[in-house]
Order: C-alpha cells, then structure tokens, then sequence
C-alpha cells in the first residue's frame, strides 16, 4: 500500500469521496502512481481548506468577542444596541448625572454594583439570565426592567421611572451586554454577595460602631456621609428603608466581601455582622412603600403623643 | 458699488438685522407684566411638548427661552415664539424610526433636524416664502389645528390612563383598547389624576380663558401628590415628572456624524414639512397681529427670524419651535406691543422654573397628561369652525381635518397646501355674466378673471347664437390674458361672417 492510500483511508470519513477514490484504485491496476499524486494533492487542499475554516473560525471568534466600553465609546458609529449600552454604562457610573430625572439619593449603580456591576460577591449585573423571576419584595413575577425600576425606588431612594423610560432600556442593555457568555437560567457566578455562615452571636451594634469609627470612617465620614464617588451609608443621601442592603445579614455579606474596598474578606463575619448592624440602625430615607405624607403625619402624631403623654402612642 | 449697495441685498440685511427701534416707545412695564404672564403659561406646556417631542423635559424649557429670545431679537413684533404642538409632536415621529425613543442618539437627532428646520426656513426666507404662505387658507390652517387637537386628546391617553405606549394604526383604536379592557390596564390613581387636571381646566376655562391651565395644574397636583403621598409610589404607581436640571447656558454643538448625516439625508420631506408647518403657524399670527395690533409688521422678517431662532437653537440645547397662538394672544391682551415682552418672558422663564425646580420633581405625569388633552380641546374651537362651514371652506377645512386625524401630520400639511391652492385657483377662476337685453342689443358684464381656465362660460354664451349683437363689458375684468383676447378675436371673426357683431367695452 502507498503511503497516499493510507492517508485517503484515514479520510474514509468523507464518505463520498472514498467510494469514488475506490473506484479509481480498482479501476487502475498500474495507476497506483497518480492515485498517489491525486490523494497528495486532495490532502493539500484538505489542508488548505482546514486552515481557511480554522482562520475564519478564529476571525469571527474574535469579532465575536465583546468589545470593552472603551471600543465601544471609541467608535465612530454605534448601532442602537451598542450606544445603549455605553447610555447604560454611564448611567451606572454616574447616575446622577446621566439619569438625574430619576435618581435620588447620592448614590450611583455603581456604588454598590461595584467596578460598575463587574465584580463577583459584589452585586454584579451579569444577571440578565435569571430574570424574569418572582420576588418576594413586590410579589410580583419581575422582568429586568421592573427590578431596574425598582433599584431607582429603593436603593437610589428616587423617582421608578416609567418602563418604557430610556434610562431604563439603557440599563437593561448594560445588564445583558455583562451577560454575555452566562448561561440563561443559571445564577452566575459570585451572584449578589455572600451569605455568612451562622456566627452563633447576634450582631451588636456598639461592638459595629466601634468597628465603623476604626476602618470605615476614613472613608465614609463620622457621619456615614461619604464624600465624591465614596457613598454616604446613611442619612437622606443614602438608600431608603426599603432597599435590600437595609437587610443586616445582606449588608454584612457585601461588607465582608468587598470592605474596606480593596481589602475585601478581611473583617471577621462577625464584625462584619456588627458594623452592618451598626450602619442600619443610623437614620435614613423611609420605605417608598409607605406613602410619604402618611409616614410623616404618622411621625408628628407619634411626637404629639409623647409630648401630651399619651401612653404607647 | 459694493454688494451692500445692492437694493435687494440691502433689504435682506435690513431684515436680518435686529431692530430695537421699538425700545423707545416700549411701555415696559406692561411689558414686562406680559412676559412674565407668558412665562408662566409656558412652562407646563414646554414640559408636555417636550415629552411629546420624545426628550427630556429640560430640553422643552431650554425652547421656551432661547427660542423665545432670539425670535423676539430678530423679529420685530410681539409674537411670542417657543415649544409648539404641531412642531414637537412631528420632531418626535420624524426621529422615532431612526432611535429608541428618549435615548442619547435620539436627543441628538432631534436636535439636528431642528438645526434642518432651522435652516430650511432661512432657505424660504431668501425664496420670499412669506408671500406664499399668504394664500394658506384659513380653512386649511383651522383643519390643522383641530387635527393636532385630537392628536393631543389621544396622545394624553396612555399618559392620563397609566397604560403603556401603543401604536396603533388609527387613533380612536387606543380609545376602542382603553375602553375595552379598562379593568385591566387603566390605573385608577392616574385616571382619577388626569380627570381632575382636565375637569379643572374645563371648569376654570369659563373664569379664566387664557391661564386656566395654570389652575388646572396646580389642583391636578395637588390631587396626584395627595395619593401620592398617602399611598406611596408602589401602590398608587404613579408616575412622576423627576428632576428637572436646568444648565444656566445650555452650549451645546450638535454632533454631526455619519449617523447624523444619514439620518439628515433621510428626512428632507418631513424636515420642510416641520419647516412649512412652523412658518405657517407664526405667518397666521403675523397676519392676525398685523390686523390687530401692528401695522408695521415685516412679515420676512418674522420668517427670518423664525428661521435663525430655529437654526440656533440646537446650539442651546434647545429643539425647534414656532410662534404659539394662545401664548402670543395673552401677551396681546397684557398689553404687550413689542418683542420686549417676549424677551423677558425668555428670562422670567429661568427664574421660574429655577424657582419651581424643586416641586417640579412631584409634578405627576398624569397631569401634564391632563394639560396635553386640555390643550387639544382648546385647539378644537367652535367659534373658529362654525363660520367654516360654506360650501367652500367646509370641504377644505375637513378634508384637513380627516387626513391629519387618519394619515399623518405631514400629509395633512401637504393636503392643506394642495387644498389652499385648489380653492383658490378654483375661486380666481369663477367668472360672474350678467346678461341682458336691450332690442336688438345683448348686454354682457363681465367680473372676475379671464384666463384660460375661466373662459368656458362665457365662450359657450357667446357660441350660442352666432347672429346676435352683443357688446361686452369688461370694465369690471381685473386681468384679461392672451388667450381670452384670442377667443374675443374668433367670436368676432365668426360673427362677421354670420351677421353678428361683438363689441368690447370696458364701461
């Protein structure tokens, strides 16, 4: 057998082909020679089609591959998808400024999306896989546009914006340019933030402040204030009653994963349990769920009650 | 000689340059009163057109005054430019095919066919448009403004009602929806807000005529910031107006890329469209001033001045707009005879809304919903329509009316250009013979035009019986063409032969 021969049986799995080769080879008792130098030839162009598909295969990969903000914002002409998502990638950095209609508080996406949703156990937005889905805080099937609204209400403490808002859109494009590459209907990785194990002690909220004054105040102020793109913890800048960090055991997650910022794990669970006591016991904006007007008289009537002594007002 | 010598030049430079010769009999105190009336009014209406235009409603605000003051700079009477429905509402469906609505790319498209407009308009001026805008017809123009009127009225559907946007095909589907499936989809705070809103304003309108919107905002929010304050915003989901950032000088170049290129190429027809439309609106005010008020109105240079306020705005962050009707009317009855009101209703308008700024946050959307259908019935006014409806104006004036409300806006402008010529034409070309006999004599007065189209009648007359004497007088002929001489000069020539005779007199 010549080696050509060999080569064209190890191809045998193009079927076609190898029935017309056997053809050739029965048909040709002297002609091994130029089968031989046929099936060198189809070898060649075997390979020079291999390297043309591998070739194109890597090029459209690579023009597949999702290109960073900056390429994006580089760009000459953007389709509507991709000025979306740069729309959306400014809004989750600087709210206020590029949604201030909505926004409410001090508070950007980014603040607690960190590296503006990126980055795992803190609150990234490569979410787009597991919405629509039912959440308990509005008991409602919720797509990704009505949990972005409800991010407006709550944690920004602002306006929710009406769902066909582009501020909305925006972001909702952001989310799934992030997810990219996650698998629909699976969590992805480093979704939302930790949930700590059981410490066996409640959180003490003296213990979390003494914390707060140590690591947390350089940062956030002795009044949870903040300052430029830090974040206020507290006080009306900050995100209402209604938010989910308002949740001690989410908050602790997220400050044991990711504080002080660039030296995330680095408290106990316990202390992380105490500081986020600490922080969400301090005063800030009420639930949206409640009617404003309602809550304040709700509050002057308590106030009157103390001042006339009534008992348990 | 320069090129300034020039007469025709010299005119063109008269009318771009700013006249302040008014400043010296201005009484500015009326004035003054006027403008900051006019700047009231104008603001929930620079936030309503601008949702209707599809931006933010800073956007609307930034109309209100840059608009406004270079109008009045350039122009020279006291027409008070800014936001318009009919402009706003075609802005926004001309950029909605090309981004999302509301986005980024949006707003710059819309800013860039107001650039268009702009400068489409000063093209007209140098054409010396104004002078076709002269046989607009008034028919036509009320067809319009009644057609926008029930665009409004179903534009506030979905804002008054809290349903999500529709696209129909035809408007009153959006009422056949609401009305069906009402148990599902209206939200009972927002209508209950936006009733109160129009309820109000119908009740204040008899009161006050000229600012019962002002009222009708104000109980309408009253009413939607009390359920909204009491029930929160889960519950009631009522949707607010937001912050309103307002720059203290809104630069802004507009940017013009490919993208902006491409979607310039586009939209020609529909940016002279806007053009036409804008200029329409101001010239009937014009028209109107100049038989009210001001005598000395250059109406080029309100085309002008239209023009370069349109062409600037962009650069102010502002859209195109036109002179408004009811705005340019209250600052008439203040008293205002000038563009100084004008002018400083532009710079009342930014310490208003600087100073409201903050309740503006809790103005609900039904509510500018509730202003949107108010406005749209005041548009629909019978006193307006029932004069219209002759045997000549009555076609004209529906047949408007029902492609604006069934086609489109801009086929409405173009329908309404066709039909102030068709009537027209129609109208010149009426020719009026009074025939009587005097023995053997026939006597033929003549009125109206003679021209090619109009010589059917009085040719057949004069057909009819070849052996008679006829003399005719055309005394009462403004114009008489070629053609109509040539049929005199046959008829003549026939008569001759057969007996007849025919003289021409103009008696």
């Amino acid at each position: 057998m010549t080696p050509g021969v060999e080569a064209i049986r190890d191809d045998g799995r193009f079927g076609g082909e190898s029935g017309l080769l056997q053809r050739d080879l029965s048909g040709a008792g002297t002609g091994g020679r130029t089968a031989g130098h046929r099936a060198l030839r189809r070898r060649t162009r075997l390979l020079l089609i291999l390297f043309a598909v591998s070739a194109l295969l890597g090029w459209s990969l690579s023009a597949l591959a999702r290109s960073t903000i900056e390429e994006l914002k580089a760009r000459a002409v953007l389709d509507d998808y991709e000025a979306n998502i740069v729309f959306g990638y400014n809004i989750v950095m600087q709210t206020n400024k590029y949604a201030g209609r909505y926004a409410g508080s001090a508070l950007s996406c980014t603040s607690c999306h960190l590296q503006g949703g990126t980055q795992p156990d803190g609150f990234p937005l490569n979410v787009a896989g597991v919405y629509p889905k039912w959440r308990a805080k509005n008991g409602v099937r919720n797509g990704i546009g009505m949990r972005i609204r409800d991010c407006f209400l709550y944690s920004l403490n602002g306006i929710m914006p009406p769902e066909e808002a582009p501020e909305v859109l925006a972001v909702a494009a952001y989310v799934s340019y992030l997810s990219e590459g996650e698998v629909v209907g699976r969590p992805p990785k480093g979704w939302g933030v930790p949930t700590l194990p059981d410490t066996g002690a409640d959180p003490n909220p003296p213990r979390g402040q003494a914390i707060y004054q140590r690591e947390c105040v350089i940062c956030h102020g002795a009044k949870g204030e903040g300052q430029g793109p830090i974040p206020p913890v507290w006080g009306v800048n900050s995100y209402s009653a209604g938010a989910g960090l308002n949740n001690v055991q989410k908050l602790a997650g997220f400050v044991w994963a990711n504080m002080p910022i660039g030296n995330g794990r680095s408290l106990t669970h316990q202390e992380a349990l105490d500081v986020a006591a600490f922080i969400n016991l301090q005063y800030r904006a009420f639930d949206p769920r409640e009617g404003r007007l309602k809550k304040l008289a709700e509050r002057i009537y308590q106030r009157l009650a103390l001042i006339f002594g009534k008992a348990n007002p | 000689m320069t090129v300034r010598d020039l007469p025709g030049v010299r005119s063109l430079l008269r009318e771009i340059r700013p006249d302040f010769s008014w400043w010296r009999s201005a009484d500015l105190r009326r004035e003054s009163v006027a403008g900051f009336t006019g700047a009231l009014l104008v603001i929930p209406q620079a936030i309503t057109f601008a949702y209707l235009a599809g931006v933010a409603p800073e956007y609307g605000l930034y109309c209100a005054v840059f608009v406004a003051l270079l109008s009045s700079l350039f122009g020279n009477s006291p027409m008070v430019g800014g936001p318009n429905t009919a402009v706003s509402i075609l802005l926004g469906l001309t950029v909605l095919p090309f981004a999302g609505r509301g986005s980024p790319l949006f707003t710059e498209l819309v800013l860039a066919l107001s650039l268009m407009v702009g400068l489409i308009q000063i093209l007209i001026w140098l054409l010396r448009g104004a002078e076709l805008f002269r046989y607009f017809s008034p028919a036509a123009i009320t067809g319009i403004k009644a057609g926008v009127g029930v665009l409004l009225i179903t534009a506030a559907l979905e804002g008054g009602l809290g349903l999500s946007p529709m696209t129909p095909n035809f408007f009153y589907e959006k009422f056949y929806i609401a009305l069906v499936s009402w148990q599902d989809l209206v939200n009972p705070y927002a209508a209950t807000v936006s009733g109160v809103t129009i309820a109000a304003g119908l009740l204040l309108k008899k009161r006050w005529p000229r600012s019962y919107i002002l009222g009708a905002v104000l109980i309408g929010t009253l009413v939607g910031g009390g359920i909204y304050g009491l029930l929160g915003p889960v519950q009631s989901q009522l949707e607010l107006l937001g912050h309103v950032t307002l720059r203290g000088l809104p630069i802004n170049l507009p940017r013009l890329g490919p993208q902006h290129w491409l979607f310039m190429e586009q939209v020609v027809p529909q940016a002279i469209a806007i053009a036409v439309l804008g200029l329409a609106q101001s010239l009937v005010i014009a028209r109107d001033l100049k038989a009210r008020a001001v005598t000395d109105l250059d109406l080029h240079k309100e085309v002008f001045a239209q023009g370069i306020s349109n062409a600037l705005s962009p650069f102010f962050s502002a859209f195109a707009g036109s002179g408004s009707f009811n705005r340019t009317s209250v600052a008439l009855e203040m008293g205002a005879r000038t563009p100084a009101s004008g002018i400083v209703a532009a710079f009342a308008v930014v310490l208003i809304a600087w100073a409201l700024g903050p309740f503006l946050i809790w103005l609900p959307m039904p509510v500018i919903a509730g202003v949107m259908a108010l406005v749209g019935i005041g548009m629909i006014q019978g006193k307006e329509i029932s004069p219209l409806l002759n045997r000549v104006d009555g076609p004209a004036f529906l047949i408007t009316l029902l492609t604006v409300m069934f086609l489109s806006l801009e086929t409405g402008i173009l329908v309404a250009v066709a039909v102030s010529i068709g009537f027209f034409v129609a109208s010149a070309s009426r020719v009026k013979l009074a025939v009587s006999r005097d023995g053997d004599n026939e006597h033929i007065v003549v009125s109206g035009n003679l021209f090619y189209a109009s010589l059917d009648r009085l040719s057949k007359q004069l057909r009819s019986d070849p052996t008679t004497r006829t003399i005719l007088d055309i005394g009462r002929v403004p114009y008489c063409d070629a053609s109509a001489l040539a049929l005199f000069e046959s008829i003549r020539r026939e008569r001759q032969l057969c007996g007849g005779r025919l003289d021409v007199i103009a008696a």
